[in-house]
């Protein structure tokens, strides 16, 4: 905590630049004894080959050995301790049963791989040769030969192989005799030949790296570094700088520590603030305050929360004065923060995930990455989330707790995200089983989440993101300030020796619109091309920096419609210098730039169409804008054929139609630019006023259905007919019309019916009852604007809407007739069957008797009035009986087989009851 | 069925008002027994449904006056269910193809070839084909076109194709000559009066013949419209007045303001006026070609005669480019543009020449 607090005290500007400064001077140091370190093994190669050389091939034995160590040893002086002990190690382990052996020692010097493997791939060879008499067929050679000639070639990767010339056996002799010569150094010459050769062959192998070295430097045009410069004069191997050439700068020059970081100091700080209140869960106690916490739930259920908070509380104000207000929210009942996940977001290049990581080690947790580059489906998600919160490394140095930082997730399935929401709200559903529950807890106490998580997205407002931003901890970052920015552009552009004054680097800034990344690639690219002195000019016309920005609709077309301004002198935008004096091509290149990244060629040809009439064109002659919309119908045409054709080569067409406009259209002025509705608007009303229309035609019968079509309907019909279904009515009942008004209403409801039309009762806002045509073809015929038609008045829709429900019913019921016509008698019959029992009551006396009196056959058994339910099977049977209701017999049988029956007492009201609808009566 | 239209509708050949040596020669036509595919084309309001539905009375007799309607769903390779509606009756088969959109060639292939497929059973009472009545042939892709051909000829013996279509232009020259291409023009301004006539006095009605002259030249001839528009006018006032006014539709009224607007002044906001009374028409279910014409046809009426051949030309330029294009409204304020360019140029060399 207290280390945490200094930082933010004033020395965090001083530490800052302290730490730059230290950094440069630890990397030089770093450097220099590189270099010293290549030097070494560079300049020793040959001394100790010469020894080697001078060593007897056949019997090494143990004294010589030791010497040859101690040589090495002595040459080896300048290079480092580390460094000097693997060949020694080496050299115990396995004495060496040839000079080759020293090979692998070698090798070691160097750090690329590829010579080490080269190295090792000689060993095996060693014990099958035979040092003096070499095979004819072993020609090519890891060192010089002894004897015979050779040829010293040099490959691409800079390691020497020697090939052995085909030689007379004279001259072998002659070699061979002179072996012994040069062991026993009874050499007539001062210096034994061998040794002399191999000098020679030395020169040769300089003077063939040199040249290649200078060959990569022209092809990479990397190493004209100072530093890397004498590296390359010395026997370096060319790999090695090719090696150090091809790391990204921004790798090089990526912040390590809290205070290099360039982003927002706010968000710098509120990060690791959140991620400080993590500590009392991660470190604070953190083995002893766990099982600490697992019982006070458990123990204190009840009084828990007061007491926590406050003093969570407490602990927390003595810092509230400067964290944000979601930074004070107290802990959890675990002591967790608030929220369990931070979620960074801003556009790409800004640092989010250099500073994610720098916080983390920062905060001393150790980083575990997942990123877009990794399984996300569900399941692995997952057990990787698991893995990283649950668990911790036991072996090796890294105690440190996890920190998980997930980056890009805005690209990552929903479904990994509720996998993650998940995680987070572990504890709720456990919180309520712990109170209950001790045994279980503590099974499940592992699964809380007790580890930060860090998630970082580009665009917070992905769909899939949603819930998670409900539950996150949200750090939006700001734009990098370009004055920071320049500031370390100018210590990286120095200490790799480009000369770039600070006027450049703003302009790099602003080309980029402050992406670090982007700034210090194009810096490195430009370097990497040769460049030693960076001007405005080159930044001008370098494209490379430029991304395909995503840069909105609405800034592309601002671009098209107004003209760069004179006065702007740096580039900012694009390369328009003065547009005056032959700008046009590079406007057009400009424009054509942005059109083409842009992308989305329908919406931005709309949003031209849109608003390309309310800019201030000077016109009076409509030309341009002939010219306009002629461009636009090719580009419609365009469209069409790729669509229709699915010919993809034509869509390079499209982006034209932008520069286009704008040389026809731009202007000075800043325009008012609309987002462009109208073409959707269009549409969503054609589609409904097309919805109407075939509704209303779904019903239509089909004699008439085979009449109209849609397009009849639109064109000539429905104008009129709604002005034939408006008559002059009298506003009276409909029971004192004429007989011909009567014939005209029903016509009218006809012709209604018909077109399927019809009006509902509908309640305006203001609390008014209107009648309105169902279904609404009125908006589809009817234009703004026009005088409008005359309308009926409300009584008059009632009318024709209550006579409209009563034909409908009418029709209805002729329907049902006609289709089968026993409906209505069984109709009749279950009328009676209700009404029956009611009058039953008042005959029971008499009618008894008659029953009596028949002595029904078919039915022994009497008195079914009292439960006046009679057998199914039995009730077609009265329907035809029922007419006949003169004769008593008759009648018995009647009642006796039917549970319907009535008698007509003449001059009594009461004798007959029957429901009536209000149907039978309209 | 109470519209005048549909009340006094023709249902036999014999009955028809005009054209009458069509009707004889489309009656022979089914007496000779070989009946070929027909194509039938025509304006829209000439009779050219009540002419085919004659035509099949004559064929089948009354039953094919019994129609129902059928949904039908068919399955397209690409597993996409199509809903179609058909109307039927026992004899034949009514379907409108381009109701089911770029999908219309899967109609065509299934629907019509499980119909042409179908034997009549009893072909000793009746014809031995049936009719499929293909409506709007002329807004069918080419790809359905296309397909037509192979089953045009294929079913020959058990079925016959009647394709309705208001030109010809966009049906393609193998279907055209498959069939028996029957043009029914317009009636004349006279056969549309004593229609109008007629139709009144079995209403009870009397239409003075001023009047009768008036609605039919006020719908175009177009035959439905003119009923329509005469109805209108007896619910408007009756007994009819000689100069009374005739209802017109509300479309075609927008339409001449807007042409009366782009006339009066030739400035980018009025374009834009314009644009937006341009959008309107086209939401209001209205054609794009149909905008083009009306424009054309009111801008010439408002021009001076040496302008009306370039502006008759350009109609034609941009009405190929509204054809070939996706975005009816490009091309039409394309053309807008255009003719506001030719009429500022012009109006103003008069001015010029009027100082000089």
């Amino acid at each position: 905590m207290d280390e945490y607090e200094e930082l933010f005290g004033i020395q965090d500007d001083f530490e800052e630049q302290f730490a730059d400064e230290l950094e440069v001077l630890a990397q030089m140091e770093e450097e220099s004894s590189k270099l010293e370190k290549r030097r070494g093994p560079g300049d020793n190669i040959s001394d100790i080959e010469h020894l080697l050389d001078d060593q007897p091939p056949t019997t090494p034995k143990a004294k010589r050995h030791k010497q040859d160590t101690g040589v090495a040893k002595r040459l080896f002086n300048a290079s480092q301790l580390q460094e000097r002990k693997v060949p020694s190690q080496n050299d115990d382990i396995t004495p060496p049963s040839s000079p080759e052996n020293y090979e692998p020692s070698n090798t070691f010097r160097s750090t690329p791989a590829v010579l080490d493997i080269s190295g090792f791939a000689a060993i095996p060879e060693t014990p099958r040769r035979p040092p003096t008499a070499a095979p004819a067929s072993l020609r090519v050679l890891k060192r010089p030969p002894l004897e015979g000639e050779y040829i010293s070639v040099t490959d691409s990767s800079g390691s020497r192989v020697y090939l052995r010339q085909k030689e007379d056996t004279g001259t072998k002799v002659v070699d061979s005799r002179m072996v012994p010569n040069s062991l026993g150094g009874l050499g007539l010459l001062a210096v034994p030949i061998g040794v002399l050769r191999e000098q020679e062959a030395e020169k040769r192998h300089q003077q063939v790296v040199e040249e290649s070295q200078r060959l990569t430097e022209l092809l990479t045009s990397s190493v004209n570094d100072v530093l890397v410069e004498p590296e390359s004069e010395e026997n370096e191997d060319p790999e090695d700088a090719e090696g150090r050439a091809s790391r990204l700068w921004v790798d090089r020059f990526s912040p390590r520590h809290y205070t290099e970081l360039l982003s927002d100091d706010f968000t710098n700080r509120c990060l690791l603030k959140w991620l400080k209140l993590w500590d009392t869960v991660v470190f604070g106690r953190e083995r002893k305050s766990r099982p600490a916490r697992s019982d006070r739930p458990a123990a204190n259920q009840n009084s828990f929360k007061p007491n926590q908070g406050n003093q969570n509380q407490n602990r927390f104000k003595t810092k509230v004065e400067i964290t944000e207000e979601i930074l004070e929210a107290e802990l959890d009942q675990y002591k967790r923060p608030k929220f369990k996940v931070a979620l960074l977001s801003g556009p790409p290049g800004l640092g989010k995930t250099t500073l994610a990581h720098v916080i983390a080690k920062h905060a001393g947790y150790n980083v575990v990455e997942i990123n877009a580059s990794d399984d996300r489906s569900a399941e692995v998600f997952q057990k990787r989330i698991d893995t990283a919160t649950q668990m911790k490394s036991v072996l090796g140095a890294n105690e440190r707790p996890n920190c998980l930082i997930i980056d890009e997730i805005d690209g990552a399935p929903s479904a990994a995200i509720n996998i993650l929401l998940a995680v987070l709200n572990r504890k709720d559903g456990h919180g309520g089983e712990a109170a209950t529950e001790t045994a279980k807890k503590k099974k499940k106490k592992e699964s809380i989440l007790l580890r930060p998580i860090i998630c970082i997205c580009n665009d917070l407002y992905v769909p899939a993101l949603r819930p998670l931003r409900q539950q996150a901890f949200l750090l939006n970052f700001p734009q990098t300030q370009p004055s920071r920015l320049t500031q370390r552009l100018a210590e990286i552009s120095q200490r790799q020796g480009l000369k770039a004054d600070t006027g450049t680097l703003m302009s790099l800034c602003e080309k980029t619109d402050n992406d670090i990344r982007s700034c210090i690639n194009t810096l490195q690219f430009l370097h990497g091309r040769g460049l030693k002195h960076l001007d405005n000019k080159t930044i001008q016309c370098v494209s490379v920096g430029q991304k395909d920005q995503n840069k909105g609709l609405f800034h592309l077309w601002q671009e098209i419609f107004q003209l760069p301004r004179i006065k702007r002198k740096r580039i900012g935008e694009g390369f328009e210098e003065t547009p005056g004096s032959g700008g046009g091509a590079q406007r057009f290149q400009h424009i054509l730039h942005l059109a083409l990244s842009s992308g989305e060629y329908e919406k931005v040809s709309q949003g031209l169409y849109d608003n390309y009439l309310s800019m201030r064109v000077r016109d009076p002659n409509l030309h341009s804008v002939c010219e306009a919309l002629d461009w636009l119908s090719f580009s419609d045409r365009v469209n069409q054929e790729i669509l229709h054709g699915q010919n993809f080569s034509l869509m390079r067409y499209l982006p034209f139609l932008s520069v286009t406009f704008h040389f026809l259209f731009a202007h000075t002025h800043v325009p008012r630019i609309n987002y462009p509705h109208s073409q959707h608007e269009a549409s969503t009303r054609l589609l409904s006023s097309r919805n109407a229309l075939s509704t209303m035609l779904a019903d239509i019968p089909a004699g008439i259905r085979t009449r109209i079509s849609q397009l009849s309907l639109t064109l000539d019909i429905l104008t009129l007919l709604l002005d034939i279904i408006c008559p002059k009515l009298r506003p009276v009942n409909p029971q004192l019309f004429s007989t011909r008004e009567k014939e005209q209403m029903h016509e009218l409801i006809d012709t209604m019916l018909a077109y399927n039309l019809s009006y509902r009762q509908d309640r305006t806002p203001e609390g008014q009852y209107t009648y309105v045509l169902e279904p609404r073809v009125e908006e589809v015929v009817r234009f703004t604007g026009l005088p409008p038609r005359r309308q009926l008045t409300y009584q008059a829709k009632q009318t024709i809407s209550r006579e409209m429900e009563q034909e409908k019913m009418r029709r209805a019921e002729q329907l049902m007739l006609q289709r089968n016509p026993a409906v209505k008698e069984k109709d009749k019959q279950e009328e009676k069957k209700i009404a029956g029992p009611k009058p039953a009551r008042n005959h029971q006396q008499r009618l008894e008797n008659i029953v009596k009196q028949t002595t029904v056959e078919t039915r022994p058994e009497v008195d079914f009035f009292g439960r006046a339910v009679a057998p199914k099977p039995q009730r077609p049977q009265p329907s035809s009986d029922t007419g006949e209701k003169s004769a008593v017999l008759a009648m018995g049988t009647a009642v006796g087989n039917s549970d319907v029956w009535f008698r007509f007492n003449e001059g009594m009201s009461n004798a007959v009851r029957r429901n009536v609808y209000i149907r039978e009566l309209l | 069925m109470s519209l005048w239209v549909d009340k006094y509708r023709p249902t036999s050949l014999g009955k028809l008002d005009f054209h009458k040596e069509q009707a004889a020669q489309l009656k022979n036509l089914v007496q000779c027994g070989d009946f070929p595919h027909l194509l039938v084309y025509g304006p829209s309001g000439a009779g050219k449904k009540t002419r085919i539905m004659c035509l099949l009375r004559e064929l089948y007799g009354a039953g094919v006056e019994k129609l129902r309607i059928e949904h039908q769903s068919i399955v397209a390779p690409s597993k996409k269910k199509i809903e179609i509606n058909t109307i039927a009756s026992n004899y034949h088969l009514e379907v409108n193809p381009s109701d089911a959109g770029n999908q219309d060639r899967v109609v065509i292939q299934e629907l019509i070839k499980t119909v042409a497929q179908s034997q009549q059973i009893q072909s000793s009472t009746q014809r031995e084909f049936k009719v499929v009545l293909l409506t709007e042939v002329d807004r069918l892709t080419k790809d359905a076109q296309h397909a037509l051909r192979r089953t045009m000829e294929k079913y020959m013996a058990t079925c016959r194709l009647i394709l309705y279509s208001t030109s010809t232009s966009k049906v393609i020259g193998p279907i055209r000559s498959r069939c028996l291409a029957i043009r029914v023009p317009l009636p004349s301004t006279e056969e549309v009066c004593s229609v109008l006539t007629s139709v009144c006095k079995k209403e009870g009605l009397l239409l003075p013949p001023e009047l009768a002259k008036q609605i039919s030249e006020k719908s175009g001839r177009n035959l439905r419209k003119a009923l329509l528009m005469c109805e209108a006018c007896r619910v408007q006032q009756y007994p009819f007045s000689v100069d009374q006014d005739v209802p017109e539709t509300d479309w075609e009224v927008y339409l001449r303001e807007t042409a009366n607007a782009i006339v009066s002044l030739q400035t980018p906001q009025r374009l834009m006026e314009v644009r937006g009374r341009l959008y309107e028409l086209l939401t209001h279910c209205i054609p794009p070609e149909i905008i083009m014409k009306g424009l054309v046809k009111e801008l010439l009426s408002n021009c001076d005669g040496h302008l009306k051949t370039e502006v008759s030309h350009m109609a034609a330029y941009y009405e190929h480019r509204l054809q070939l294009g996706n975005k009816a409204i490009f091309h039409l304020e394309a053309f807008v543009a255009k003719f506001m360019a030719i009429y500022k140029k012009f109006m103003e060399d008069g001015l010029d020449a009027m100082m000089f």
